[in-house]
């Protein structure tokens, strides 16, 4: 029995679900349930719905090149029946998606790492060009302690050091 | 901490309210649109007297009109045989316009339930004209049929088609 994939949403079509419609030029469109078929009537594009694997393979947020992937793949020649070969692959089906599971969050973490330096990058430079919103720059003028504490006194620091050379 | 959910509540409702007007007026035209855009999807039916169908085989016509569907109450589905009257038909075909013809039906854009619970349906309506013993008249058959024929014993039509879906 062949698994087929989803023409929208790329995910897999058991035997039973879902329809199928063939264009006239023999092509054929199989979805998995009446939400994929909807869509596609309603002719939108898998790569621009968010939901689809095809979105989430073109933005960077799935797994995409592995090799664990090879082992599900489309075959035109029937497999001829061998008992240990059946016994060996249902032996090597669980460890195949455990492996897959291990790297799909890895892959997430990995993806997930890079973001919180950038925000924190994107909050500190907010806050630095909004401080004015905060608190009037004239206020700050008067009262130095209401600036962003760090900066400003590392800048004080050897101005501090210097007045004390300059006086001995 | 009720009152202050309360509180929470109606300022958001406040804020809502100095909104509504342009909201709402955004709301209805996308709802309009959506509507339009569903409507348009005709819903698809069986082929029953007055159906017009395109014939995909050599047989000479071109455009057939049903007039009775040989099985079911409410009309023909994908794989019955139709009555059809020739309402369209090549100067010199086999087959001239006006006569009563017999035929298959090998595409239908209703969806029709397959044995394993899926479903199939096509773009068109389209039909193979065959004579009272269901042998095709054409010698060819163009464009995808389903392999649901074979049950139907149209074993000659599949062989003629290029595509089976």
């Amino acid at each position: 029995m062949r698994l087929e994939k989803c023409w929208f949403c790329s995910s897999t079509i058991y035997p039973g679900h879902g329809i199928q419609f063939v264009r006239n030029d023999a092509k054929i469109f199989r979805f998995c349930r009446s939400k994929c078929h909807k869509n596609f009537k309603m002719k939108r594009n898998p790569r621009k719905v968010k939901w689809t694997k095809a979105y989430r393979r073109l933005h960077g947020k799935d797994m995409t090149q592995d090799t664990t992937f090879e082992f599900e793949r489309k075959r035109n020649r029937p497999e001829r029946y061998d008992r240990n070969v059946v016994e060996n692959v249902l032996k090597a089906m669980p460890k195949i998606v455990k492996i897959r599971t291990e790297r799909e969050e890895r892959h997430h973490k990995e993806r997930m790492k890079g973001k919180k330096g950038k925000l924190a990058k994107e909050a500190k430079q907010e806050l630095q060009q909004g401080i004015h919103l905060v608190k009037a720059p004239s206020v700050l003028q008067e009262e130095p302690s209401l600036t962003l504490p760090k900066i400003k006194v590392k800048v004080f620091q050897p101005q501090s050091e210097e007045n004390h050379a300059m006086e001995e | 901490m009720a009152a202050s959910l309360a509180s929470k509540f109606s300022r958001g409702w406040s804020l809502f309210g100095g909104l509504g007007s342009s909201l709402s007026g955004m709301l209805t035209t996308a709802n309009e649109m959506t509507c339009s855009n569903l409507l348009s999807q005709q819903q698809r039916t069986f082929i029953q007297m007055r159906t017009v169908l395109k014939v995909v085989d050599n047989s000479g016509a071109k455009k057939v009109m049903c007039i009775q569907a040989l099985k079911g109450k409410k009309g023909a589905r994908l794989g019955d045989t139709i009555v059809a009257s020739v309402k369209e038909a090549h100067p010199n075909g086999k087959v001239k316009k006006g006569k009563v013809v017999y035929g298959v039906v090998v595409r239908a854009a209703m969806q029709r339930g397959r044995c394993d619970g899926s479903e199939v349906k096509f773009d068109d309506n389209a039909v193979v004209l065959v004579d009272k013993q269901g042998q095709p008249i054409g010698t060819r058959v163009f464009g995808p049929v389903p392999h649901e024929l074979r049950q139907k014993k149209h074993v000659k039509i599949l062989t003629l088609a290029g595509h089976i879906a």
